[in-house]
């Protein structure tokens, strides 16, 4: 168990959390947590700073969209940049090939040409620059820090070569994987080297794990099996530097069993297709042009604390801004009556409302 | 009515033939079979001290609760404990029933232990052992009460439970057996099972039936809005002459147990529910009849003298329609012109819609369309 | 409902009768949307508070002990302390897993190792100070993660419990349990939660507004006592309803439509 987690006095907090600050990629959060980034600055801020090490972060796939390997993509590159060593598992047969997917960070050398995308950005986008008020002070305070601990991905540029070769990065297929155990193994093996201090730095692992119950997979029918396998990974990953993403098409589960698995996870998100050419959301929607999907945040990670984190909004549109970066935008509604907004499952809150709303996903 | 329950378990059984058995049947919204369950074994047990009833003892198998919850049960509703052990044998399947306790400590003083409730021919044969045991060598019968059959078809099939429980009611020495079942916990085959395998069968419900709601809701302990300890009860008694007496009451759970009233309402549900339900009238009276028999039904004027045609449809509209007129498409328009005709029996009937122009047609809807 | 009253109302007040009267069962019952983990650390943090002297047995299938010592310190309560002077006994079943196998008791078995634990702390307990008679609590902080690792066989879960129960009633324990209710709402799903519910003497149920999730109004809690004794010693059973907020260092409870 790590030494963030075993403490017994009540004024240690500070001692423990200083030299976390200064690695790259990690930041201390309330509650002795310790938060890596998810590769997406928004979903960061959305989630109050990141991933919580020791974690457990479940996606639920649409089965139409490919939109949970964007998140997947940016938490694995984020982990890479900073040097963390990552085991991709896949249900696919070569899983070494997603690596050549995987996007490159905006570089932050040329400050100049970065700060001239920011006013581009603030220009072309009222409603980010609207939204950061919310996290105004987050926002000053991360900034400074922000080309470490989270950086923006071109996703039309790949991740360079020899940093990909410096990594520690395992890949697994789980589709030649003939039962759960030898996963298992593979998963302990990497989360006990991680949780081992090389001269005292910690560097924190990440586990990606892509669509865990696959058809392909021949242990996809033994739904027992593979809950049993997420709580020893949940128990594996909650003593050591690490977080793990799971992603998941509910829709191939019962719904008893849909259940279960969210229950599992610490933070649950869902993505979900946006139908295309819908001229009815198109109006009711600002900004429909730009969004390929929504993000849905259904549970937030709650780490050694009972108080939940209720967000003022649960639905974000995915967009690809300028086609390259992946941001995420509070949906912003034209009021419009319910019914024709309700039709296509898709509420929000309007920008300026206090109060969060019910959203179905 | 509780009472011809009461009544029956204290005549027992007639030499020759099945003892009488009782389902205790209860479901969340309304969980309150343990305390009728009670009810009833507190009443054979007074019966029994007093010297009432056909049986000189009770045999109970105790899944859910201790044998000290009961000794301290009957105590606490005045039965002279000191006796019981004259009258009562507790098997008990509640403090080890799979053998798990390391060691030493079980030990059941006040019941008799067992420890691999899985095994029914055991069960049975350590029933029929305690049962001689307390009624001594002579031809005395004893009662069997099972506090869950729910529990025990966790640990066994349902066959080997019926088997017990046929092997219990046809046995010599058996007076009468009951027994307590949880409805929602098991198919709906597995109810129907027991209450075949009974000659009683009492289920407890809440007072107000939750209209069809939510799936999840109405099956909620919270379901009712005043979760309520008032609740219906409903027997249905086998009787030996075949005929079967179904009456309805009220109870209410207090501290001291449950208590039973009649109410007003209950031969309207009886009644009911054992007439067949028919939601049209099967018979036809005299002039009914004749009215049908004189309906000309469309085509059946081909046969009186007409060319025969048959329809094919693609014939075009205009002759279809002024080939109906004289059947039955335009009687409606026609009733008014051959009102006179009398006896003659005529459909009427209302278009569903007056948005189609022409009268109905087997056109094919999509013939205008351009594919 | 009740509009105008403001005034505050505690949980407290509906679950201490249950606890007046040790052997009590309480299920706790909620959802991926509301956790109800919160009634389990108030009812940790009441049994060691330093007027009672309950031990509690705490089996944790979900969240390790560091998770629960920072929540209950800020309640006001030093799980830490308690573990070393015995009356929090923390059993840490996080990676609790039942052999597979037809030998012997196959899946059953790391139940029936888990139960012996138990049955060891609570008879240790029960002759090292019999002359206190302290209240022993048994708590679990999620059920449904014992039929993951019993491999889906709710038949061993329930024997499980049962075998709990019998230390409710024979060394006067009290037995608590947090499950998922919205896992057993499909109808094909197990009937674990409808067992739970007949076993059950208070169950406690927290879940969403309807109208969503809100800063001021975290969710609805209805309390179910089956055997509340009234004032004139009869029996009821009572329905209560509340919201309730969760704080780092309480929860606020207030009758339905007096916030927000």
């Amino acid at each position: 168990m790590a030494a963030t987690r075993s403490r017994t006095s009540s004024f240690s907090r500070n001692q423990s959390t200083s030299p976390l600050s200064q690695i790259p990629g990690i930041k201390p959060g309330p509650n002795g947590v310790t938060y890596v980034s998810s590769g997406i600055p928004d979903l960061d801020k959305i989630l109050g700073g990141g991933f919580p090490l020791g974690s457990l972060v479940m996606i639920m796939e649409d089965a139409e969209a490919p939109h949970h390997l964007l998140l997947l993509r940016n938490f694995m590159s984020q982990g890479l940049v900073h040097n963390q060593p990552l085991l991709y598992v896949s249900p696919s047969k070569d899983p070494r090939a997603f690596l050549g997917t995987l996007p490159s960070p905006v570089l932050s050398k040329d400050e100049k040409s970065r700060g001239s995308i920011d006013q581009e950005q603030e220009k072309g986008l009222r409603i980010a620059w609207q939204y950061k008020k919310y996290f105004g002070e987050n926002q000053q305070n991360s900034d400074r820090n922000a080309t470490e601990y989270c950086n923006e991905f071109d996703l039309r540029k790949p991740l360079e070569r020899h940093i990909l070769n410096a990594q520690r990065i395992e890949c697994f297929s789980i589709q030649e994987s003939p039962s759960l155990s030898a996963f298992r193994d593979r998963c302990s093996s990497f989360v006990t080297q991680t949780s081992r201090k090389d001269g005292g730095t910690i560097s924190p692992g990440r586990i990606a794990i892509q669509s865990f119950c696959a058809p392909q997979c021949c242990y996809s029918e033994m739904e027992w099996d593979m809950l049993s396998f997420i709580m020893s990974l949940k128990s594996m990953v909650r003593s050591s530097n690490a977080v793990a993403v799971i992603t998941f098409p509910p829709s191939l589960l019962s719904s008893s069993f849909s259940k279960r698995w969210q229950h599992m996870a610490d933070t649950l998100l869902a993505v979900r297709a946006i139908p295309d050419e819908d001229k009815e959301l198109a109006k009711l929607l600002t900004g429909y042009q730009d969004m390929v999907g929504f993000l849905h945040v259904h549970k937030v990670a709650q780490i050694n604390t009972q108080v939940p984190v209720i967000l003022e909004a649960t639905t974000f549109s995915i967009k690809l801004q300028r086609r390259r970066s992946l941001v995420l935008e509070r949906l912003n509604q034209a009021p419009v009556d319910g019914s024709s907004g309700s039709s296509h499952d898709v509420s929000g809150s309007c920008s300026g409302g206090s109060k969060s709303s019910i959203l179905d996903f | 009515m509780a009472e011809t329950i009461c009544r029956a378990l204290r005549d027992g059984s007639l030499a020759g033939e099945h003892a009488p058995a009782l389902t205790i049947k209860d479901s969340i919204p309304s969980p309150f079979g343990f305390d009728a369950f009670t009810h009833f074994l507190c009443s054979l047990s007074s019966n029994i001290c007093a010297g009432k009833s056909q049986s000189q003892g009770i045999v109970l198998i105790a899944f859910t609760k201790s044998p000290s919850f009961y000794f301290n049960l009957l105590k606490s509703r005045g039965i002279d404990a000191s006796s019981s052990s004259k009258w009562l044998r507790i098997l008990d399947c509640y403090s080890d029933p799979l053998g798990w306790k390391d060691g030493v400590s079980v030990s059941s003083s006040t019941g008799t232990l067992c420890k691999n409730v899985r095994d029914l021919d055991g069960l049975f044969s350590s029933v029929l052992q305690l049962g001689k045991e307390m009624v001594g060598p002579s031809k005395a019968r004893f009662s069997v009460a099972i506090d869950s059959v729910t529990v025990m078809l966790r640990h066994a099939a349902l066959s080997c439970v019926s088997g017990l429980i046929s092997n219990l009611r046809s046995h010599d020495y058996v007076s009468c057996v009951f027994w307590l079942i949880h409805s929602d916990l098991h198919e709906a085959r597995t109810i129907a099972v027991l209450e075949y395998m009974s000659s009683m069968v009492a289920s407890l419900e809440p007072m107000t039936v939750a209209a069809k709601e939510l799936r999840s809701d109405s099956e909620s302990i919270f379901s009712l809005k005043q979760y309520s300890r008032k609740g219906k009860f409903h027997l249905r008694l086998k009787r030996r002459n075949g005929r079967v007496k179904v009456l309805s009451e009220e109870f209410h759970v207090e501290q001291a147990g449950i208590k039973f009233s009649v109410n007003s309402l209950t031969n309207d549900i009886v009644s009911q529910s054992l007439l067949p339900k028919v939601q049209f009238n099967l018979q036809l009276s005299e002039k009914e009849r004749s009215d049908r028999e004189n309906v000309v039904l469309p085509f059946e004027h081909q046969e009186m003298g007409k060319t025969t045609e048959i329809y094919d449809g693609r014939r075009s509209l205009s002759n279809y329609a002024t080939d109906l007129s004289t059947t039955s498409a335009s009687i409606s328009e026609k009733q008014h012109s051959d009102a006179n005709i009398v006896g003659k029996g005529e459909i009427h009937y209302l278009r569903d819609s007056d948005d189609e122009e022409m009268p109905d047609s087997d056109e094919d809807p999509d013939d205008d369309l351009d594919i | 409902m009740q509009v105008f009253i403001t005034s505050p109302i505690s949980l407290e007040r509906h679950l201490h009768r249950a606890s007046v009267f040790a052997r009590r069962v309480i299920l706790i019952e909620d959802q991926v949307e509301t956790s109800g983990a919160f009634v389990l650390h108030h009812l940790i943090k009441r049994s060691l508070s330093i007027e009672s002297s309950e031990i509690v047995i705490f089996v944790a299938l979900s969240k390790p002990f560091s998770h629960y010592d920072r929540i209950l310190r800020k309640l006001g309560c030093n799980l830490v302390a308690q573990r070393e002077n015995g009356k929090f006994i923390f059993i840490d079943m996080l990676k609790l897993e039942c052999p597979d196998g037809d030998e012997g008791n196959g899946v059953g078995g790391g139940l029936i190792d888990l139960y012996r634990k138990i049955q060891k702390f609570v008879e240790v307990n029960a002759s090292t100070s019999p002359e206190l008679n302290r209240c022993i609590t048994v708590m679990m902080d999620d059920l449904s993660l014992l039929e993951v690792a019993a491999k889906g066989s709710s038949t061993y879960v329930l024997d499980f419990l049962h075998y709990c129960h019998t230390l409710t009633s024979e060394n006067g324990c009290s037995l608590v349990v947090l499950n998922h209710s919205d896992i057993y709402s499909s109808k094909t799903g197990s009937t674990l939660i409808l067992q739970m519910e007949y076993l059950a003497d208070v169950v406690v149920q927290a879940e969403p507004l309807v109208t969503g999730l809100a800063t001021d109004v975290h969710g609805q809690l209805t309390v179910l006592n089956k055997g509340a004794i009234d004032e004139h010693g009869g029996v009821r059973s009572k329905l209560h309803n509340f919201h309730f907020k969760v704080k780092e260092n309480s929860v606020e409870y207030f009758y339905p439509g007096s916030r927000a």
